[in-house]
């Protein structure tokens, strides 16, 4: 892996954009030949490594108003594209309603680079181990995209389609993350496993979603959602058949975590081989599960 | 090429030509002659170019200076007045918290940081708010201890 890393940034014109049409209307003008910087802390790496040259960059973080939380009843919470990982992380309506997402992005590099970087960074970036994409698939998020044309809604689990790869067109930009409320007894957590500290990217990453039934004694419904082991992050569908509708058990906890690890497809990197990420797929899936239906 | 910008550091305002592709980092170091912050990673996973932007600890080597204007940054020679030391900085010599002193910059506004938010930390949380500031020398016990007792001495 020959990634040579120069100390200065390549060239490039530098445009700052103050509402989402003109962010939109700059991408169209300079299609294939710029990029959008919002916090930067994955864009100036890469630019570094000279893996990405725009000729323009593309600041949107100059857009007032897109880095809101808001949480209603009806509705679930909404998270502008700008919202600061930190922002996420010390939330106190995601603390309380959706603490997986919070924990998620708390686990997310360092202070500085939560203090700059964004959730719709993170998402746009599309890394096989980005650590907000499972929690948020598992909570059924839908990315709001707005383009020339107007805007569209997808399911988040559609916005990944391959390394480094998003659903975006070329004048298009991510403007917000919904999540519906989930249903009553609903529970979930995401699980990282570092390299070495928590400052690393996930060398597999895991997050489960349960519903229990009312006596929280069965899994009423299921999500399992694995990252860093396959080209996006991925839903452990087979998985999630083996718990759900059934009562918990620790043989079907074990059985599901085994699937799991099946239909994980890792490769072998300098963080970890595939055979050691399959393991511990199957590992953090069954330590997800026990937890989240522990807590009844 | 050059964009004519202004950038307030240590409550002073600076006014300097640079390029689009110049880093704050750059620019606090080279432009404005500030060679306390330091370059080393250049990719956000050190600290050593850590300044404080709106009291928040930021990576200054993946910031444009050219998206910095308008903003409240602090480096590590806005602490200490009239020569009277920062109690971070004081508690840091106090407690050989620094050997070959490069890290030491960074670590001091992250550690600010983290007081000027949450005056009595926990070990835990101290340990967290500097997760992103590497030092090669200590081994990190001698800055827990140091920001700790700063912690302690600034008791409100």
């Amino acid at each position: 892996m020959d990634k040579i890393s120069y100390r200065h940034l390549p060239r490039f014109d530098h445009l700052e954009s103050k509402t989402i049409e003109e962010a939109c209307s700059l991408l169209s003008e300079y299609k294939g030949r710029a990029k959008v910087i919002a916090g930067g802390t994955d864009l100036l790496p890469a630019m570094r490594n000279q893996e990405v040259t725009p000729a323009y960059i593309i600041n949107v973080r100059s857009i007032p108003n897109l880095d809101y939380i808001h949480y209603t009843d009806a509705e679930g919470l909404k998270i502008g594209a700008l919202a600061t990982l930190y922002d996420i992380e010390s939330s106190p309506i995601i603390r309380e309603k959706f603490a997986m997402v919070a924990d998620a992005a708390s686990k997310i590099g360092t202070p500085q680079v939560r203090n700059m970087g964004t959730i719709g960074g993170n998402l746009c970036n599309a890394a096989p181990s980005a650590d907000t994409a499972p929690p948020l698939i598992g909570l059924e998020a839908k990315a709001k995209i707005n383009g020339p044309n107007g805007e569209r809604v997808i399911a988040l689990e559609e916005f990944f389609i391959g390394p480094g790869e998003n659903a975006l067109q070329a004048d298009e930009i991510l403007t917000e993350i919904q999540i519906p409320n989930p249903p009553p007894h609903t529970r979930g957590v995401y699980l990282k496993l570092p390299a070495r500290t928590m400052v690393d990217l996930a060398v597999v990453g895991v997050a489960v979603v349960v519903t229990l039934d009312d006596k929280e004694r069965s899994i009423v419904d299921a999500k399992i959602v694995l990252g860093a082991v396959a080209p996006t992050p991925v839903r452990a569908r087979q998985a999630e058949d083996i718990i759900k509708s059934k009562a918990i058990s620790r043989e079907l906890i074990e059985k599901a975590a085994e699937a799991a690890a099946g239909e994980a497809k890792p490769i072998s990197d300098l963080r970890g081989s595939a055979s050691y990420r399959k393991k511990m797929v199957n590992t953090l899936t069954k330590r997800a599960i026990r937890q989240v239906t522990a807590l009844a | 090429m050059k964009q004519q910008i202004q950038l307030r550091v240590n409550g002073e305002v600076y006014e300097t030509a640079v390029e689009p592709w110049k880093t704050l980092l750059q620019v606090i170091r080279e432009d404005i002659g500030l060679t306390g912050t330091k370059e080393n990673c250049n990719m956000g996973e050190c600290g050593a170019c850590t300044v404080l932007i709106d009291g928040k600890p930021i990576n200054s080597c993946l910031t444009l200076a050219v998206e910095a204007q308008g903003k409240d940054i602090l480096t590590i020679e806005g602490l200490g007045r009239d020569g009277e030391l920062h109690p971070v900085q004081q508690a840091f010599i106090e407690h050989g918290a620094i050997q070959c002193g490069f890290c030491t910059p960074g670590l001091i506004l992250s550690a600010k940081a983290l007081l000027d938010k949450n005056p009595q930390p926990s070990e835990a949380e101290v340990r967290r708010a500097i997760s992103g500031n590497l030092c090669r020398c200590t081994g990190y016990t001698k800055i827990i201890e140091a920001i700790l007792a700063a912690s302690k001495k600034e008791g409100k």
